[in-house]
């Protein structure tokens, strides 16, 4: 038989065995390729009410998560062990806090939600007591300010995205202003900022599909990518890992989309859909330090939990 | 002087004469590539195709044609275009007119882009300048039937737009290097070439305000309106009015009394604070720019003082929406399309300023809310829809009219549907049917 099949012949035949062994033993096909794979959803409280559009979702720890329950107007906070979510979910419901779309949590476990409606941060103690709004101290001009968005970095100062004065502001944690970064020249629409491990400040422009970045301490955003239209639908939100990569929640899409630090494609995850494992007009996202990845799946009216697996 | 009895001179003539057989042979050869009876050329062709003498006739004609060069364009035998053109109609007339389009066009004509040039000349000849089909603006408003319709209704025509060369007084025919809309030059260089701005005239009739270097096409209608000095005809009352103290500061400069949103407030008080009561406000009405990035606040063609029809402003942000839309409006097999999605009315489900409900949908029922404002339920499908019945993918969901299809259109679907087939949609609930 072997005398029948010529040189060409034998390294189809190569070929064609590593493409068997590549789709029936799961064989990576490119060293550090990773992907999400669903561990569990979150529907409802202890009581047994369901979650009604969610848009906020902030990671504390290991185990905690927060979710902000837009449509019904509170905070939910969870615990999560071994991939199963634990009894004794605690509800923050605060007479002024209509419509919380966001919720980020700093190191020192006090709770920051922006309120949509108000357009407005509120700022709550870790057990959820309603500690006042974020003011702003010592704004230079103009004072004006709308924000779309915050963010904290590693030592909890806190990086509001201002889209009345184009810029990104910086405050101390205790609300005072510490410099500013205005928008660059030409962008579509930003709605979420980041900041990474470095310390670069991240910015999602929508409307064009870019993500730009400012070094830690500059004054200047650039374009970190070109339009990744290609790749994402109406890129709305954003945040960065451990190792500083970047993910992008694209809300049209139904998907996450992973970048490198440097803004390169690496990978888009999930798509839209109903069923577990896909989204629907996904909001913010966050990650934990286990690595587990948490998606407010807004018009699916659920959190879901995946697990990035190589 | 002589060679062994060859003489010098000859030999000098017959050198230039094998060089110059050298050199001219193969263009003569490429010239006559048919190899033509001497004198033949299309006096060949016009025996067959007798029409054409009475082209030749035309005040124009194609220098090629005039020359009897036919196969400048055609092939005489076999070709694999039709007309036995030498190329495909859409690239032929590129091989010599490269100019028409410049690579650096901030414009171009589309049908000069598409290499349709037949749709304005006729390629042999006509009594039309540069071989024309019709003379004068004419031509173009066999295409642009809107500018022509408006031309011959409106009171007040820009005589750029009747006079002259027509719409050549202003635009380009194939493209423009200098600005959008196959315009000649930038606005308002282009309207500074007949309309003097530093002429008290024109002065006083912009109430003194320094708008030499804004865009004219701010308040006027380049064409022409029914309103005096060609303003468009929705006009906002204050400019209608000539009060630009309403928002601006006293003529000196063109600067606002206040941020835009604010401003306009001061009118638009009850529509403003309804908006800013809801959960959701649109985040473009409180950035920097406001109101003002959807509306124009001096004059519009649109109603509202729109700055363009509903999709065209909506998709100015939200072009991959726009885009499913625009698939959807091709989709050959897409007959049962939502009226809105089919005139890109995005304002029928979406409230653009505000909204308690996500996505800014107007009602939070969509089903019976929102779709059912259209569709009647009951003669629509026969399957069960609302809050009891629960959609089994995710279980905060009841079944609404789009747990099957996506409003904005959805590409190659039919009927709207989120699945390319039923069975592949309907398997999604039904998994029995699966086995």
């Amino acid at each position: 038989m072997t005398e029948m099949i010529d040189g060409s012949g034998k390294s189809i035949l190569i070929t064609a065995g590593l493409l068997v062994a590549v789709l029936f033993f799961q064989l990576p096909l490119s060293e550090g390729a990773e992907k999400f794979r669903y561990m569990t959803s979150v529907y409802t409280d202890d009581k047994g009410l369901g979650l009604k559009q969610p848009e906020g979702v902030a990671c504390s720890g290991e185990s905690q998560f927060i979710v902000a329950d837009s449509g019904n107007g509170r905070l939910l906070r969870y615990s999560i062990k071994e991939g199963a979510i634990e009894l004794g979910t605690t509800e923050i419901r605060l007479e002024k806090l209509s419509y919380p779309i966001k919720t980020e949590i700093n190191s020192r476990g006090e709770i920051y939600v922006f309120d949509r409606k108000q357009r407005s941060i509120v700022r709550l103690s870790p057990t959820g007591e309603f500690r006042g709004f974020l003011q702003p101290v010592g704004l230079p001009s103009p004072t004006s300010y709308v924000p779309r968005s915050f963010t904290f970095d590693r030592i909890d100062n806190i990086y509001i995205l201002d889209i009345l004065s184009e810029r990104v502001l910086v405050l101390d944690t205790e609300g005072r202003y510490v410099r500013q970064i205005k928008f660059p020249a030409e962008y579509g629409f930003f709605s979420d900022v980041a900041v990474d491990f470095r310390g670069t400040v991240l910015l999602i422009d929508g409307v064009d599909g870019r993500v730009f970045s400012a070094a830690k301490n500059s004054t200047s955003f650039s374009p970190l990518t070109s339009s990744l239209k290609e790749y994402v639908r109406f890129p709305a939100s954003l945040t960065t890992d451990e190792r500083g990569r970047i993910y992008l929640v694209d809300r049209n899409g139904g998907s996450i989309v992973i970048l490198g630090q440097d803004g390169s494609f690496l990978s888009r995850q999930s798509g839209m859909g109903w069923k577990e494992g896909s989204l629907n007009y996904p909001a913010q996202m966050c990650i934990n330090k286990k690595g587990e990845i948490f998606v407010a799946d807004t018009n699916n009216s659920r959190v879901q939990i995946f697990r990035m697996v190589e | 002087m002589k060679i062994k009895g060859i003489n010098v001179a000859h030999l000098t003539f017959l050198s230039f004469c094998l060089m110059g057989f050298l050199v001219y042979a193969p263009l003569v050869h490429s010239a006559n590539e048919f190899k033509l009876k001497l004198g033949a050329k299309g006096q060949t062709c016009l025996k067959c195709h007798e029409t054409f003498n009475e082209t030749l006739k035309s005040r124009f004609v194609h220098p090629l044609l005039k020359r009897g060069e036919c196969i400048g364009c055609h092939v005489p035998h076999t070709s694999s275009h039709k007309g036995l053109l030498k190329a495909d109609k859409t690239k032929l007339c590129y091989n010599c007119h490269k100019e028409v389009l410049p690579e650096n066009a901030l414009s171009s004509h589309d049908v000069v882009v598409e290499g349709n040039c037949k749709v304005c000349h006729d390629s042999h000849g006509s009594n039309n300048r540069f071989i024309l089909l019709k003379s004068g603006s004419q031509l173009c408003f066999d295409c642009h039937k809107d500018v022509s319709k408006s031309v011959s209704s409106v009171r007040f025509t820009h005589k750029s737009v009747v006079q002259d060369k027509g719409c050549l007084n202003c635009h380009n025919p194939h493209a423009s290097a200098e600005s959008n809309h196959l315009l000649q030059k930038k606005v308002p260089s282009l309207c500074e070439r007949c309309h003097k701005t530093d002429q008290l005239v024109f002065q006083r009739k912009h109430m003194n305000y320094p708008v030499a270097d804004s865009n004219c096409n701010s308040c006027h209608n380049p064409h022409g309106s029914n309103t005096r000095g060609m303003v468009f005809d929705v006009a906002h009352a204050a400019v209608a009015e000539g009060k630009c103290t309403e928002c601006h500061q006293k003529p000196t400069s063109l600067e606002t009394k206040k941020r835009t949103t604010q401003l306009c407030r001061d009118c638009h008080q009850d529509m403003v604070d309804q908006t800013f009561n809801k959960n959701r406000v649109h985040w473009p009405l409180v950035d920097k720019v406001g109101c003002v990035n959807c509306h124009d606040p001096h004059a519009s063609k649109e109603q509202k003082l729109l700055q363009g029809s509903v999709v065209k402003v909506c998709g100015s942000c939200h072009g991959d929406t726009v885009q499913l839309q625009e698939w959807s409006i091709k989709n050959p097999e897409n007959k049962r399309l939502c009226e809105p999605v089919k005139k890109g009315n995005c304002i029928a489900c979406h409230s653009p300023h505000a909204a308690d409900n996500v996505l800014l949908i107007r009602e939070q029922d969509i089903s019976f809310g929102l779709c059912g404002r259209c569709h009647e339920w009951e003669t629509h499908s026969t399957h069960p829809i609302g809050e009891k019945l629960i959609d089994i993918r995710a279980k905060n969901l009841s079944i609404t009219c789009l747990s099957c299809h996506n409003a904005c259109g959805t590409a190659n679907n039919p009927s709207m549907l989120t699945f390319s087939t039923t069975h592949e949609l309907c398997i999604q609930c039904h998994v029995e049917r699966l086995k």
